[in-house]
């Protein structure tokens, strides 16, 4: 294994034993809500940027997959009450066959008509939620959670925990994609469909497979959410908010490296979280605004594109 | 004057600043009671929540200027929750586990509050409900009282078709929002209709988003109702009542409205003007003498004041006056109990009638009011383009219930809209 593979599967490691021990030592539960919200939020960014990063497919409908997840989970435990696990399993096979499906029937369009479909797929979804009276239809539905899973103290701590195992199994999958064959390929697709296809690579196969293994990720990312909130409605769960959100963090933390959706899911999470308790107020919505601003005229290529710049520029300076 | 009389000044002086000093010093180290909430302060929700809370600011310095609560300042520690459910658990946990409050409000309507039911209940702490609509009717949490009036989940329809059935009217017609307010009403109004015996003739469901409402009014008009019940919220209100004024709705039809979400806002009644005559629809409070209570005026009086710095609801009277009352409540229950105990305070909201500037309110079991407080009242002589007129009686006539009625129900619709 490479040095860097060490590195990578050493951090992993330290960063689920802190999760895990977080959840033993810290007995304020504020933490932990707060957290999951953060944690939930860099599983969006790295599976957004699985297509919109690396095949330059912008997804506009992050909200329909996480929408999905949710109520994934919901009908599972209202029909049987199913564990935790099997519902962000099964979410995850909705999300697979999900994106194979928008990935069939939209992956012919490229750029703008790609996204404005994918916005459709949205509200397409949140309608038939919306009607379906089962899983509580437009009035929402209230969840009891079950008692909690030893070895966990509460049950905000064991959702807390299942999203940090879900974060590494993203950063895991998002990190083999751009290192193998399959990333190569969607990046030589980014830059030029034409080309890439004329020299052999095949583009459908390579999105539609980028797009079920993002909308996986994403819907998996939702379904723990039911739990978290113990409620769902459609205009919550399948808020726009979502999508613009995960694309933001993505965008701002960078899109050309697996690292650069958790660098900035992670300062536009923060960012979000601490300003609701803080300075919350329309001032919060601006921040943000200015923020998204800022960064794409000053830093258009992301906060690892400018760490790489200035990196670049300093070996120049040496030489 | 002499040295020792000027000494012994000094001294006494000295000795009562530093009593009069150590004195305050020791009431200024008595920590604030903290109110916690979350307000929808941004999204759509806004406009409403930011009235809640000048309404519940409004009591704080009130009570501050009453000395406080139990010789404590009384401090409000309000978050945005952006009108989303997915805010409100992290915000009450901050306000919990981080703010430490004594007292949590809940966040302004259903959809924030719902997911806080569970939280509240495992924490064993009381919540003044803001608006919300049968949140606590599965969770079925014994600390949660809501300031709405709504009382018994069908009262609302009750009282509108109560209203349809003695001016005549043996069908109905429902039109509602696919949203979770609109839904609720739209289904105890069919549970009352099937109650009363009268027949279903229309029941349309519509898009949140839905701008152009001609298509279905024509087909509503065709069914020929003798009432119609809508369940709508502000912007399909509006929209609406814009298609009646082009199409008309039909001779047969009685009473119009019933649970139109808007029809309460000072701005959207003063953009509809005329458009609103002859509706019949819900309400919390109106300037009718019958609905004036000990400190109503006053409050409205500084309300008005504070509304315009505010930039909020100039009129506030859907729900501004509730806030003020679940602070009336909470202060009252403080009071009588001597300690900021969740339990026995939860016993004496439970056990008591409380008097508040919007009347005296008791609750039932699920600690939603024992007796439904919503009025249904008529629009009557509205002009267009002033905001003003509202504030006088008689533009909205109560006729339900009866101890507060202030009038008589005009009919058919189409004669009352002129």
């Amino acid at each position: 294994m490479k040095r860097n593979g060490v590195f990578f599967w050493v951090g992993a490691a330290v960063f689920l034993i802190a999760i895990a021990l977080m959840t033993k030592l810290i007995t304020n539960e504020y933490p932990f809500f707060a957290g999951y919200v953060i944690l939930q939020f860099i599983v969006l960014a790295v599976a957004w940027s699985i297509l919109g990063g690396h095949a330059g497919y912008v997804n506009f409908g992050t909200s329909a997959f996480f929408g999905m997840g949710v109520y994934t989970a919901v009908f599972l435990f209202k029909v049987a009450g199913a564990p935790l696990l099997v519902q962000i399993a099964a979410a995850a096979a909705v999300g697979a066959l999900m994106g194979f499906a928008l990935g069939l029937l939209t992956l012919r369009m490229q750029g703008i008509f790609f996204s404005i479909a994918t916005i459709a797929l949205t509200i397409v979804i949140e309608t038939s939620i919306t009607n379906w009276r089962y899983v509580g239809g437009a009035a929402g539905i209230q969840l009891q959670r079950p008692p909690v899973t030893w070895p966990f103290s509460g049950y905000v701590q064991m959702l807390f925990f299942v999203q940090a195992v879900l974060v590494v199994l993203a950063v895991v999958v998002s990190r083999y994609i751009q290192n193998s064959w399959i990333g190569r390929g969607l990046q030589a697709l980014r830059d030029d469909e034409l080309a890439a296809e004329c020299t052999g690579v095949p583009t459908l196969r390579l999105k539609v497979l980028a797009c079920v293994v993002s909308g996986a990720l994403m819907c998996a990312a939702g379904a723990p959410a039911a739990m978290y909130l113990q409620y769902a409605d459609p205009s919550s769960a399948f808020n726009l908010n979502y999508s613009v959100s995960t694309l933001a963090m993505s965008l701002i933390g960078g899109t050309a490296h697996w690292a650069g959706p958790i660098v900035g899911a992670i300062l536009l999470g923060t960012t979000q979280q601490l300003l609701t308790v803080t300075i919350s107020s329309e001032v919060n919505v601006l921040v943000l605004g200015v923020m998204l601003v800022l960064f794409v005229v000053a830093a258009p290529e992301g906060l690892i594109g400018l760490l790489r710049r200035v990196r670049d520029k300093r070996r120049e300076g040496k030489q | 004057m002499e040295r020792r009389t000027l000494l012994g000044g000094t001294i006494t002086a000295a000795v009562l600043g530093l009593t009069f000093g150590l004195t305050s010093a020791a009431f200024a180290q008595q920590p604030p009671i903290k109110i916690g909430m979350s307000m929808a302060q941004t999204g759509g929700l806004a406009g409403g929540g930011k009235a809640s809370q000048l309404g519940i600011e409004v009591w704080r310095d009130d009570v501050n200027a009453r000395g406080g609560l139990l010789g404590r300042k009384v401090e409000l520690i309000v978050y945005d929750d952006k009108s989303s459910a997915s805010e409100t658990p992290a915000i009450y946990s901050k306000l919990l586990d981080v703010d430490k409050v004594d007292i949590l409000f809940a966040p302004y309507a259903t959809v924030p509050t719902a997911p806080l039911m569970p939280l509240v209940k495992q924490r064993g702490m009381l919540l003044m409900g803001n608006f919300s609509f049968q949140v606590n009717s599965k969770v079925g949490h014994d600390m949660w009282f809501n300031n709405a009036p709504w009382g018994p989940a069908d009262s609302w329809a009750s009282s509108f078709l109560d209203l349809g059935q003695k001016a005549g009217g043996k069908t109905i017609a429902l039109l509602a929002a696919d949203q979770e307010f609109a839904q609720n009403l739209a289904k105890t109004a069919r549970e009352v209709a099937t109650k009363l015996g009268m027949k279903i003739v229309f029941d349309q469901a519509y898009p949140p988003s839905t701008v152009e409402f001609s298509g279905i009014l024509r087909a509503l008009k065709a069914a020929k109702p003798d009432i119609v019940y809508v369940a709508s919220y502000p912007p399909d209100s509006a929209g609406i009542l814009r298609g009646v004024n082009e199409i008309g709705i039909g001779d047969n039809v009685k009473l119009f409205g019933g649970g139109m979400v808007g029809l309460q806002f000072g701005a959207v009644m003063e953009n509809l003007g005329s458009l609103l005559n002859g509706v019949v629809n819900y309400n919390t409070w109106l300037p009718e003498p019958s609905m004036y209570h000990e400190g109503t005026k006053a409050f409205f009086e500084t309300y008005t004041k504070r509304a315009v710095e505010a930039k909020v609801d100039p009129l506030g009277y859907y729900l501004a006056p509730y806030g003020y009352a679940s602070g009336q409540m909470i202060e009252q229950a403080i009071k009588a109990v001597g300690s900021l105990d969740q339990k026995a305070l939860a016993k004496y909201l439970r056990e008591n009638t409380h008097k508040t500037i919007v009347g005296p309110i008791t609750f039932a079991a699920d600690g939603e009011w024992k007796e439904s407080g919503v009025v249904q009242a008529q629009f009557r002589g509205i002009a267009d383009k002033n905001m003003e007129q509202f504030r006088s009686s008689g533009k909205q006539v109560v006729l339900f219930p009866d101890k507060m009625k202030s009038g008589t129900l005009v009919t058919p619709f189409e004669a009352a809209r002129k």
